[in-house]
């Protein structure tokens, strides 16, 4: 028996260095994979428009040229859709820590009449699938009268269903000593939320920040059917009008792969410094279920 | 779900429901009514622009406007017309003037989107009889016509010369055009590109004598031999390779193709003087009409109208917003700036005095057919234009039984 | 469920550690003001922008409203369920029109799904192999396609699809032309059958073309994606499966090594391994992967809008673009708001087949 099992690891080990060999090539030809279309969009940018058609592939740009990105200033809005980009995400970010929060906080540990039928509904809200809210929303923000305005680019994504799930999985998890404590000690419900509950969800709050960040940079059909001003366009929007729209005629490549990456760039860095919280939030996906 | 769940949420839905009824300031039901704005006015106007240079011509019309007058006009070129537009119309406050794409104009006057304000202006019917129909709806002319352009064929001179061709070859039938384009194929050169949508192709069909709808715009008249005739003749080139699709040779459209120099020929539109001017300036071509089919010459002429909304709080000021970018000395001018051609036919001498090389541009405006002016045909034109980028290998008969059979469903025939 | 379970705690808690029946009441009520009140703001967003628009839409897709003006005065024409009816019984472009999204989606969907997780699974086990390093590099590289916003990727892959761009150039170095990918409307399946002899593309059997239900054919049916929507696929592909693997990864960290360390010594070989240790315990992961999955897949739009309107040929047409376009192009709002409701019903009744089908197979998850 022992003989048959130092064989088996003998053959293990040597079956284990042709595996680290291939699992290693397989991980660095899907890195490439993965990551050189990013290269390539650098890359291009960086291109005179006949370098690009003539040498897609090639990550060098030569000549190197900002044709592209000077183009980008003049011809387009872009600083106008960056500051609105900016002005939307932070106002749907903060407003959306804050109600999340407070309604979370409210479904985990608040009895009141209805929480049930509150909780059905955000529920049945998850359920919802984005796309089948866009005529209905332009039709909501119509009746309103706020279509084409700053207030419909941005209360409409001030709260959302999966935060405010995430924030009560997060504050059940919370030990209800803590609160019976600071209770009997005379705070108010609010004070409790506030300055003891609130501070010991750092982790949930900050997944809960990133994921809403990334979420309405990115966001692209709300803003179809909320605005159609050229002023009130987001870097998505304007994107996406870049490349589709009358401006798009021509395939002017550098042009429009700069304006994407500028478009990228914000949520790359955050990305990077904030790995952790992002990855964190995808697995949040794995509890929603 | 428990029961009281239930009454929970039916009740927050039915509260929901009352909130927004009560709410509902955003709809104007009664444009008529629109309070017409005293004071100085703030026209907002919309353009589908070709371009830098014609967003830039109209800014300057309307500031000297906006001068002279003492009011305010800003002009915002459209990203995608129909769909701002489109949104436009359904909210509260569209734009107080606009172009109007000549195959959407049913569709807006249908719904009462547009004001018919075309008697006001002076001198309204000095425009050119087919483009006034064009924007006559229910036997009411709605808006007057802004410029129009035709399609003429035009040609790359170097490529023709390098195909051992010269001016006594320029084609003027279907024949002739098919032995031309053998020969330039056969010195290595692609003959023609031409963009694959009706708004091309469609001259063909002119050219063979037939048409989309009757004249009168009332039936559809898609599967006729005529138009099977002409679909056939494209087709051929298609396969023979006389003539390719844009997207073929890696170009968005066929002004840039031909600007490329990817083909001797192509089929476009007077806009393509702007586009060739700013992008491909060292381009050499001359403008011929289009050669004649069977039943004679044919063209497709394209127009937009100057649209006033039905919801305009200033609509006196519109009027004259609109007088004074039709007269013939501005008309002239948007000709100089970006290569349209004036609407009005007392500007015709001036014009080809001006642009004697776009003669055969003019020229067209005779037999031009203009786009079909239906209501809810733009999704039927959609669905043939689908079928016509597979027109090399697809069946003409099939594309155009179904064309007939979706066009008479459209008109309701 | 634990909702409920928590509700009941508490009570008995409360009613323990609060005492008499008076102060129990009105200690009571102001936390229920307090709920109410911190439910109060994210309610009223949700419920106005997403339960009202629901409900206004329900009531638009049994009219025939145009756009103009207010959808609930009396002028608006009322057509029951006409709107619904014309999308599967009525011929007429309507039908054809949203048949054809359905084909295209539903392939998409066929081919997307299983590759991505296929992909995310495959890529998870490699990372996760005890005996690699860079683990985080890795993850990092995978993942971050998923965070850059979709318009942006958009652009990208025009340009790299486009005719003489990245792809066709790599292709070329192997001596394989590329097609036109953004214009070439021919569908994969029709392509295999042509190449393997069975029927021919240009001209296909008279039987399968002659009829077919719902208003398209039998060959139309049997397109598969075409070869513009195959680059579209590449795309999501690419940019999904990053989130995938995370989550799979995750629920790979959870397999007690031990377990397969048993196992090993058992004498089990990797596939057995693979079929008896891991997939068990990455069930729920796997369902969730593709539940998610098939609801995504289902709603594609943003990179249909940016990169090709439906085009070549309708066959990147997709119920979702095909809701949005009818309503904001043709002005037929009606019949936009029906195809919506359609395709949300589709999603629902996947997403419970799914549920029962995975919970038959091997108990409760």
């Amino acid at each position: 028996m022992t003989g048959a099992h130092v064989r088996a690891v003998r053959k293990g080990q040597a079956r284990t260095i042709a595996g680290s060999f291939a699992g290693y090539a397989v991980l660095v030809f899907f890195s490439l994979v993965f990551l050189y279309p990013f290269v390539i969009q650098v890359a291009n940018s960086f291109k005179t428009e006949p370098d690009a058609a003539a040498n897609p592939i090639s990550p060098i740009p030569s000549p190197v040229t900002l044709d592209g990105y000077e183009k980008i200033f003049q011809a387009t809005d872009l600083p106008t859709w960056l500051g609105n980009s900016i002005l939307v995400t932070v106002l749907v970010t903060v407003g959306r820590i804050f109600f999340d929060s407070l309604a979370g906080y409210a479904l985990a540990r608040l009895r009141f009449r209805g929480r049930g039928a509150v909780f059905a509904t955000v529920i049945a809200v998850l359920a919802v699938p984005g796309v089948v809210l866009l005529i209905p929303k332009f039709l909501v923000l119509n009746q309103f009268g706020i279509y084409n305005s700053y207030t419909a680019l941005i209360v409409p994504l001030l709260a959302d269903a999966a935060g405010v799930f995430i924030m009560k999985q997060f504050f059940e998890s919370i030990p209800v000593s803590v609160e019976e404590a600071a209770r009997i000690d005379g705070a108010g419900t609010f004070r409790i939320f506030w300055s003891v509950v609130l501070p010991m969800a750092r982790p949930a709050l900050i997944t809960l920040t990133i994921l809403s960040f990334q979420g309405s940079w990115n966001e692209l059909p709300h803003t179809l059917v909320a605005v159609q001003d050229p002023e009130l366009f987001t870097l998505p929007r304007g994107v996406a009008e870049l490349v589709t729209g009358s401006l798009g005629s021509g395939t002017q490549y550098p042009l429009k792969l700069g304006a994407a990456l500028l478009a990228t760039i914000p949520v790359a860095i955050i990305f990077v410094i904030f790995q952790r919280y992002f990855i964190r939030g995808a697995n949040e996906g794995v509890d929603k279920g | 779900m428990t029961r009281r769940t239930t009454t929970a949420l039916a009740a927050a839905a039915a509260a929901c429901a009352l909130l927004a009824a009560g709410c509902g300031s955003g709809f104007e039901d009664n444009p008529a009514s629109t309070p017409q704005s005293s004071g100085p006015a703030k026209l907002q106007i919309l353009i589908g622009s070709s371009g830098e240079a014609e967003t830039k011509a109209v800014q300057d019309a309307a500031a000297a406007w906006a001068k002279a007058t003492g009011n305010s006009a800003t002009v915002i070129p459209a990203q995608d017309m129909s769909q701002q537009l489109g949104q436009a119309f359904a909210g509260d406050s569209p734009p107080d003037v606009f172009y109007v794409e000549a195959g959407r104009f049913a569709d807006y006057a249908s719904v009462g989107a547009l004001e018919p304000y075309a008697s006001k202006i002076s001198d309204s019917e000095g425009f050119y009889e087919s483009l006034r129909n064009t924007f006559t709806f229910n036997g009411t002319y709605y808006c007057v016509p802004k410029d129009f352009s035709t399609l003429g064929l035009v040609i790359n001179t170097e490529l023709w010369k390098k195909a051992g061709l010269t001016e006594d070859d320029v084609p003027t039938t279907w024949e002739e055009f098919t032995s031309v384009a053998k020969k330039i194929k056969d010195a290595g050169i692609t003959p023609l590109v031409v963009a694959d949508t009706r708004d091309r192709l469609g001259a063909f069909m002119k050219q063979a004598g037939g048409w989309i709808t009757s004249p009168d715009g009332k039936q559809a008249t898609a599967d006729s031999p005529q138009n099977l005739q002409a679909l056939e003749y494209v087709q051929s080139l298609l396969k023979d390779g006389l003539a390719v699709y844009p997207s073929a040779v890696d170009a968005g459209w066929g002004g840039e193709a031909f600007g490329k120099e990817k083909a001797a020929m192509t089929i476009e539109g007077n806009w393509i003087k702007g586009a060739m001017k700013a992008d491909f300036p060292d381009v050499k071509y001359t403008v011929h009409e289009l050669p004649a089919g069977p039943a004679g010459k044919g063209t497709l002429s394209f127009t937009n109208c100057w649209g006033i909304a039905a919801k305009s709080k200033y609509k006196e000021q519109a009027i004259s917003f609109v007088e004074a970018m039709t007269t013939v000395d501005q008309q002239m001018a948007f000709a100089k700036a970006f290569g349209v051609m004036p609407s009005r036919t007392a500007a015709a001498d001036a014009y080809s005095k001006e642009f004697p090389e776009d003669a055969a541009f003019l020229k067209g405006a005779e037999y031009a057919q203009g786009p079909v002016n239906a209501p809810k045909m733009e999704s039927v034109l959609v669905d043939f234009d689908t079928a016509l980028q597979k027109l090399k290998d697809g069946d003409p008969k099939q594309i155009l039984s179904r064309l007939q059979e979706n066009t008479k469903a459209a008109l309701g025939g | 469920m634990a909702d409920a379970t928590l509700t009941r705690g508490r009570l008995t808690g409360a009613r323990g550690a609060r005492g008499t029946g008076g102060r129990r009441r009105s200690v009571r009520s102001a936390e229920n003001l307090a709920g109410w009140l911190f439910v109060a703001p994210a309610l009223v967003i949700i419920g106005l922008f997403v339960l009202l628009p629901i409900l206004m839409a329900l009531w638009v897709s049994i009219t025939a409203w145009n756009g103009q003006g207010s959808p609930f005065t009396g002028s608006v024409e009322v057509v029951g369920l006409e709107n619904y009816t014309r999308l599967f019984t009525e011929e007429g472009l309507a039908r054809q029109d949203f048949m054809t999204s359905l084909r295209n989606n539903a392939y998409y969907v066929l081919v997307v799904v299983p590759l991505q997780t296929a992909l995310a699974l495959g890529l998870a086990m490699v990372v996760n192999a005890r005996l690699l390093k860079g683990k985080t590099f890795f993850r990092t590289a995978f993942y971050f396609p998923s965070v850059t916003s979709s318009v942006a990727i958009s652009v990208v892959f025009l340009f790299i699809f486009a005719n003489s761009g990245v792809v066709n150039g790599l292709l070329a170095m192997f001596g394989v032309q590329g097609p036109m990918w953004f214009s070439d409307s021919r569908g994969v399946l029709h392509l295999l059958l042509d190449g393997i002899g069975l029927a021919d593309i240009d001209d296909p059997p008279a039987m399968l073309t002659e009829s077919g239900p719902f208003g398209l054919s039998w060959w139309e049916w049997l397109s598969g994606p075409s070869v513009a929507m195959c680059s579209i696929i590449v795309l999501n592909v690419w940019t999904t499966s990053g989130t995938f693997m995370l989550m799979f990864l995750a629920a790979l960290q959870n397999v007690p090594v031990s377990l397969e360390e048993a196992a090993m010594l058992d004498g089990a070989n990797r596939w057995q391994r693979f079929r008896n240790v891991t997939l068990p315990a990455l069930r729920s992961t796997m369902f969730l992967v593709l539940t998610l999955g098939v609801i995504g897949t289902w709603q594609v739009f943003d990179q249909i809008y940016v990169m090709s309107q439906g085009n070549p040929a309708k066959t990147t047409l997709t119920p979702a673009y095909l809701s949005y376009r009818t309503a904001f192009r043709d002005f037929d709002y009606g019949s936009g708001a029906a195809i919506s409701f359609v395709l949300f019903l589709i999603i629902v009744v996947l997403t419970l087949g799914q549920r029962l089908l995975l919970r038959e197979r091997g108990g409760r998850s």
